[in-house]
């Protein structure tokens, strides 16, 4: 593999800002496509199989997986208590979000920002970001959803918000070669809600899950084996090894160290790389993207060394923002000029707008009566369990609120027992009722799409800045009635399907997690067809800065319920085909 | 968050004996592994040896948290704490152990016949918010042990495996 170092004297075909799914896939295809493509990342480069250490045992690493003592990770509790920065006046040298409080932080504090470095204010916000190459692609969930027309044309049938400018049909063609480059795992249902992905070797469903399957089906529900982002079959990449079912994938937070769960450096980066036509650099942060004082057209971007603190420039004839939806607002809001006083392509005032997510927190837990007692299987191998469907707001309307949600779940062993605590008691009893029972658990928590609405925003804070100086996010954004309205019947509904499948339900949260929790922020750069009510078109360009293109999850017009990002990855595939046909015609 | 699950003492209740009570527990514990402990004295982590291991005992099936070695682990990790609350947490939690000793059977825990100390540890891990810190910690680090994982859940996973477990669904069942 053969990474260039950037060369700051030359002008490059595109320079892409963040290195994560969108930024791996912009700096892939535009590569693929013959053009010379400048990668800047703000973080480092880390040596990740060392990081990741996927299969470690506990009893091998000093803290059995926990973070050592000088690092502290938010829990929920500080994130409702406290208000932003979190990390402001903390004894801890150092504070990361609440996905390093899980079993297996250690292996990811180094992938996960440091909250004293990275501050932000307004409301409540669990605000988890990556900062090195592949950004949150190293650690991600791995679920790997596609959106439909019931999402894209969301706004027809119900009246809410705006269509999306494209359609299932734009879409899917790059959704299958995404799927193919990828590779990705699962089931075919042939369901117009959530389309079929070309699917390699699925996993498979333990006793429990079968149980719940064949439950909700008589009610025309599906439960679908996890639709994860990893190649069980093995593709064409040299980087990648096909899935090994190891385990780690259990450890939360995840990671591949053979990279069989797609990251964007193997699958996107390094591919990339070998074309002998990629630049990186990390270490970069970028904080300005220049506009041409005469057409205010965007000529090149401004960063700084997060290392030696200097600035520089560089010139391209393309900048693609792909540096998270929060961060590529934030950028756009600091790319003030005469040309673009409200920060660059947002002469609508939208950027920034329109923020959204999934709401996250009702979930049930069951126990398998039969289950108890019986010798431990292997369950914690598989990259994920199930997906539980939407299927809410389809054919009927449900009467209390709009949109859907879907359930993530599994059942079965794992490494470490759940039930130490919720066990109750102490001695021969309480530890042969550990061991009978650890086996015996179903659980699945709920993923809900929150509504994309004007008055749910980022701006720039006027006083507070980063350890670089740069002006930080202000959070203006809360769960509405809908959300809360959802969640409701989220719980209900998960408690009442595991009860038909014949569970014991031992337990139902029916509170909402902070903002912020699912990790699956959207929306802040939408596109949309109406330059006054959007910032993007559907090829995201800026309405007002046609070489500017911002093709991470900001540029999605509504959350859905499905995790977002195969659909960023086949939106920017499709954007980044669009750039270089324009490029090679002149237009650009 | 595990850290949440952690109850803390909602009163701190004065403890004038507490000298004396070490003074007694020194002459009743076990010879304690001199030099081993980092955070306990050898009183405090021979009780803590004895307080994991009527948590999670040795039975039939597999040893308990003393052949894990709980006590050291929790002894290394309260060591290294950074903030004094959690060894705050636990010196006055032990020590309300032996209170609950005294004041039940009239002697320091160590000192008390086995049905004697469950009968304590049994009213204590029902009114003693530190009850819930001192078996999460014992959880932890014996079900993240080598004989908690290998021995007590005979757990087979993270190998190389050419196939899933389970069944496969969809071509059969649709």
């Amino acid at each position: 593999m053969d990474i260039r170092e950037a060369d700051l004297t030359k002008t490059y075909d595109a320079v892409v800002v963040g290195s994560g799914a969108a930024g791996g896939m912009a700096a892939y295809v535009l590569a693929m496509h013959g053009m010379q493509v400048l990668l800047l990342e703000a973080g480092r480069k880390l040596n990740i199989e060392q990081e990741l250490r996927s299969m470690q045992w506990p009893y091998d690493h000093p803290r059995r997986g926990e973070m050592p003592p000088d690092y502290h990770a938010l829990g929920a509790r500080e994130y409702r208590i406290r208000r932003p920065p979190y990390a402001a006046g903390s004894p801890y040298p150092h504070v990361e979000s609440y996905v390093q409080g899980w079993n297996g932080a250690d292996y990811s504090k180094n992938i996960v920002v440091d909250e004293k470095d990275h501050p932000y204010s307004g409301t409540n916000y669990a605000w988890v970001r990556a900062r090195c190459l592949g950004g949150k692609t190293n650690i991600w969930g791995r679920l790997a959803l596609r959106l439909s027309d019931y999402d894209f044309k969301a706004a027809s049938r119900d009246g809410f918000g705006e269509n999306w400018p494209i359609s299932y049909a734009d879409i899917a063609p790059y959704y299958d070669k995404v799927d193919l480059l990828l590779g990705i795992s699962g089931v075919k249902e042939n369901l117009d809600y959530l389309p079929d992905s070309i699917f390699q070797r699925p996993i498979r469903l333990n006793y429990a899950e079968v149980k719940l399957r064949e439950s909700l089906a008589r009610s025309g529900r599906v439960l679908t084996p996890y639709r994860a982002g990893v190649t069980t079959d093995g593709v064409k990449n040299k980087y990648r090894s096909h899935c090994f079912g190891r385990g780690a994938c259990n450890r939360h937070v995840g990671g591949c160290d053979i990279h069989a769960a797609f990251d964007s450096p193997t699958g996107l980066i390094y591919p990339a790389a070998d074309t002998g036509r990629l630049s990186l650099r990390t270490n970069a942060t970028v904080y300005e993207v220049l506009a041409d004082k005469d057409t205010g057209r965007a000529r090149g971007v401004a960063f700084l060394d997060t290392e030696t603190r200097r600035t520089y420039e560089v010139k391209a004839k393309a900048v693609l923002l792909a540096a998270s939806t929060l961060e590529s607002a934030r950028l756009m809001l600091l790319s003030k000029s005469r040309q673009h006083p409200n920060g660059i392509g947002n002469s609508s005032g939208h950027v920034g707008h329109n923020f959204c997510e999934h709401i996250m927190g009702p979930s049930v837990t069951g126990i398998v009566k039969e289950l108890v007692g019986k010798p431990h299987t292997l369950d914690d191998g598989r990259p994920g369990g199930f997906y539980l469907a939407r299927f809410r707001n389809l054919k009927e309307r449900h009467p209390n609120f709009i949109r859907g949600y879907g359930f993530e779940g599994s059942s079965g062993s794992a490494m470490i027992p759940s039930n130490t605590m919720s066990t109750p008691g102490f001695g021969a009893e309480y530890k042969k009722k550990v061991r009978e029972y650890s086996g015996a658990f179903i659980h699945m928590g709920g993923f809900g799409e929150v509504l994309a609405r004007y008055e749910n925003y980022v701006d720039l804070d006027p006083q507070l800045k980063d350890q670089w100086g740069i002006p930080v996010l202000r959070f203006h954004y809360q769960f509405g009635d809908n959300e809360k309205k959802m969640a409701a019947d989220m719980a209900d509904t998960a408690r009442q399907m595991f009860e038909e499948a014949g569970f014991e339900v031992v337990h139902v949260s029916r509170q909402l997690l902070t903002e912020g929790w699912s990790i699956h922020e959207m929306g802040t750069a939408r596109m949309g067809s109406d330059p006054k009510k959007s910032v993007l078109n559907q090829f995201q360009q800026a309405h007002d800065v046609k070489n500017l293109l911002v093709v991470d999850g900001s540029s999605h017009v509504n959350a859905s319920c499905q995790n977002p990002t195969w659909t960023i990855m086949a939106l920017c595939w499709r954007s980044c085909d669009h750039l270089a046909d324009q490029m090679k015609k002149g237009e650009i | 968050m595990r850290g949440e699950k952690r109850a803390q003492p909602t009163r701190r209740e004065v403890m004038g004996a507490a000298a004396l009570v070490a003074g007694r527990l020194a002459k009743a514990a076990p010879a304690p592994r001199q030099g081993e402990s980092a955070f306990f004295t050898p009183e405090e982590f021979a009780l803590v040896d004895e307080l994991t291991e009527m948590i999670i005992p040795a039975d039939e099936h597999s040893p308990g948290a003393r052949a894990a070695q709980v006590a050291a682990y929790i002894d290394r990790r309260l060591a290294e704490a950074l903030e004094a609350q959690p060894k705050e947490i636990w010196r006055e939690g032990l020590r309300r152990v032996d209170d609950a000793a005294h004041t039940l059977h009239g002697g320091p825990f160590l000192k008390l016949t086995p049905e004697q100390r469950t009968e304590v540890l049994t009213r204590f891990s029902l009114r003693d918010p530190f009850f819930p810190e001192l078996k999460a910690r014992t959880a932890n680090a014996y079900y993240t042990s080598r004989i908690g994982i290998h021995q007590e859940m005979e757990y087979k996973g993270n190998v190389y495996l050419e196939q899933f477990v389970g069944t496969d669904v969809g071509k059969a069942d649709r």
